[in-house]
């Protein structure tokens, strides 16, 4: 529905959940995956801990799609920096003087998993849940106003972005500036390319300030809101027990480090 | 009674060596239509600015003289004291759009709820503004998924459900389509019709004409005429300043010049002034 944001609308339960819970749920299992021990162990929470609500919410499709398109990049990355680079002994692969080892490929197995995580877990945030949703709630739960309004509106200018940053690309190839070929013509494209970009979206930042400061964003009142959010004493019990698991994780984590 | 006093404003921005108004002295009474003009560069967003209070509040460069709106004063009224009594809304209906916001309905409301208006409240008020706004079938739909016409509308809107005394618009057409532009011009005259005072900056002189009390021709941060739109509009003293001229008052001339337009008739902005003064010629 709203063309700039990752939200996809759906009748679930899990769309219908606090954004609070669905938050501190993303927190829960990202410590989880980064503290506790082993290499599948981010596989593992994505598979028991994200999956299936993606596919509660309805979403599942769309959200392995999504994290496959942005995790594929970054997983080649360190897959072949952490295998040519890092670590030392056995080879897995070689090819004349590169050779991807072992422990390397070891090594990216675990940090690919931690990328995988992070991907899928705010993905699925993102696409059940609608960003002036999570404005109040955060609002409510007593961020200040201007950094919830940031937070949000951020997670939607990125596609604003890109769709300027594309505008800007056909207009300086429509006048004729090579875009493509060796690493010296793309360097030389860059400025035209940036300047603009940077230039108008400073416009936009100054007239969307306007704007909403012609809507008396920064005034003195409390501010109320149109929209409720459905909370209920067992969100709250739930919230409270996975913020004290994540801080139980992290201290058992640290714990496990020193003795090991 | 008078709603907007300038008296004697200058205004340098903080970067930038020349006067963006230079010695501008404007008076509008409650309930009038006033229609800026100007090339690019005259001022006119300049003034804009100052009459919502942005300037000096947002901008802060070196403004002089008396500024006085609906009874505040820029130096002495804070911003959020001015977005209550002024609604401003400019070009990019895009860049107008809070973006925080998931429905029309959600987002005309947002500037209430940032006034800590009861919900309940907000919601009458709401409904009222988007009957007003002729936006009431699009209350469900996301501000993103609108066309430019339908966006500047609940901009519009957004501002009007404030309830400001004066509107002051900055070129809120420039980026329509014909059918968004009529769109916009329809909701303002409807708004300048129930008593709002407006303030409207804009280059389309033939709808400046069928709608505005007055007109104010700015030139370097000057005002060069300020008159009845008819007067101002086919005025010789815009030729070769970069005024845009309405098509009808250009053939108008030249028919002039060949004895072809009734001498004692004024030239025309509009199709309709046009038809009716080369009618009357041909028929003498």
């Amino acid at each position: 529905m709203n063309d700039f944001s990752l939200y996809v609308a759906r009748d679930s339960g899990l769309h219908k959940l606090h954004p609070l819970t669905k938050g501190i749920y993303v927190l829960f299992v990202l410590v989880a995956g980064f503290t506790l021990p082993g290499p599948w162990t981010s596989y593992f929470v994505v598979a028991f801990g994200i999956l299936p609500l993606a596919a509660w919410g309805k979403v599942l499709g769309i959200h392995l799609r999504s994290v496959w398109r942005v995790t594929w990049p970054f997983a080649l990355s360190v897959l072949l920096i952490q295998g040519l680079f890092w670590g030392h002994g056995e080879d897995l692969v070689s090819l004349g003087p590169l050779a991807l080892k072992k422990e390397g490929v070891a090594f990216a197995f675990i940090s690919i998993g931690r990328i995988l995580l992070v991907m899928s877990s705010f993905i699925l945030f993102s696409l059940t849940t609608r960003p002036d949703m999570l404005m109040i709630s955060l609002k409510q739960a007593g961020f200040p106003g201007s950094i919830a309004y940031i937070f949000v509106t951020t997670l939607q200018i990125i596609p604003r972005f890109q769709s300027r940053a594309q505008t800007v690309l056909d207009a300086q190839r429509s006048r004729g500036l090579e875009t493509e070929g060796n690493l010296l013509v793309r360097s030389r494209a860059l400025v035209p390319l940036v300047v603009p970009l940077v230039l108008g979206s400073l416009v936009d930042v100054e007239e969307r300030a306007i704007a909403i400061e012609a809507r008396a964003f920064n005034s003195n009142h409390k501010e109320t809101s149109v929209v409720e959010i459905p909370d209920s004493l067992l969100q709250k019990r739930i919230r409270a027990v996975l913020t004290a698991g994540a801080a139980l994780l992290v201290v058992a984590g640290f714990a496990w480090r020193l003795l090991s | 009674m008078a709603l907007i006093e300038l008296e004697h404003v200058s205004y340098r921005y903080p970067i930038g060596s020349g006067l963006a108004l230079a010695d501008i002295d404007l008076r509008v009474e409650e309930g009038e239509f006033v229609a800026i003009i100007g090339p690019n560069g005259a001022g006119k967003s300049t003034l804009c600015y100052t009459l919502s209070g942005f300037i000096p509040h947002f901008f802060r460069g070196d403004l002089q003289g008396k500024v006085q709106v609906a009874g505040m004063q820029a130096g002495s009224s804070t911003l959020n004291e001015w977005v209550l009594q002024v609604g401003l809304a400019f070009q990019n209906p895009f860049n107008q759009i809070s973006g925080a916001k998931y429905t029309v309905f959600e987002e005309v409301a947002f500037g209430l709820e940032n006034l800590g208006v009861p919900p309940d409240e907000i919601r009458a008020r709401v409904d009222e503004a988007l009957s007003l706004g002729g936006i009431r079938d699009l209350a469900d739909r996301s501000p993103y998924s609108l066309s430019g016409g339908q966006q500047q509308r609940v901009a519009l809107t957004s501002i009007l459900v404030m309830q400001p005394r004066v509107l002051v618009l900055d070129e809120p057409t420039s980026q329509m389509d014909p059918a968004g532009t009529r769109e916009v011009f329809g909701l303002i005259r409807s708004l300048a019709e129930r008593g709002l005072t407006v303030v409207m900056a804009e280059h389309k002189t033939e709808w400046i004409a069928a709608f505005a009390d007055r007109v104010v021709a700015l030139y370097q941060g000057h005002v060069l005429l300020d008159g009845k739109p008819g007067e101002v509009l086919t005025s010789d003293a815009l030729l070769d300043k970069g005024f845009g001229i309405s098509r009808y008052t250009s053939v108008a001339r030249r028919a002039r010049e060949r004895d072809l337009w009734p001498s004692d008739r004024p030239l025309p902005v509009t199709l309709d002034e046009a038809a009716a003064g080369f009618s009357h010629r041909s028929s003498r």
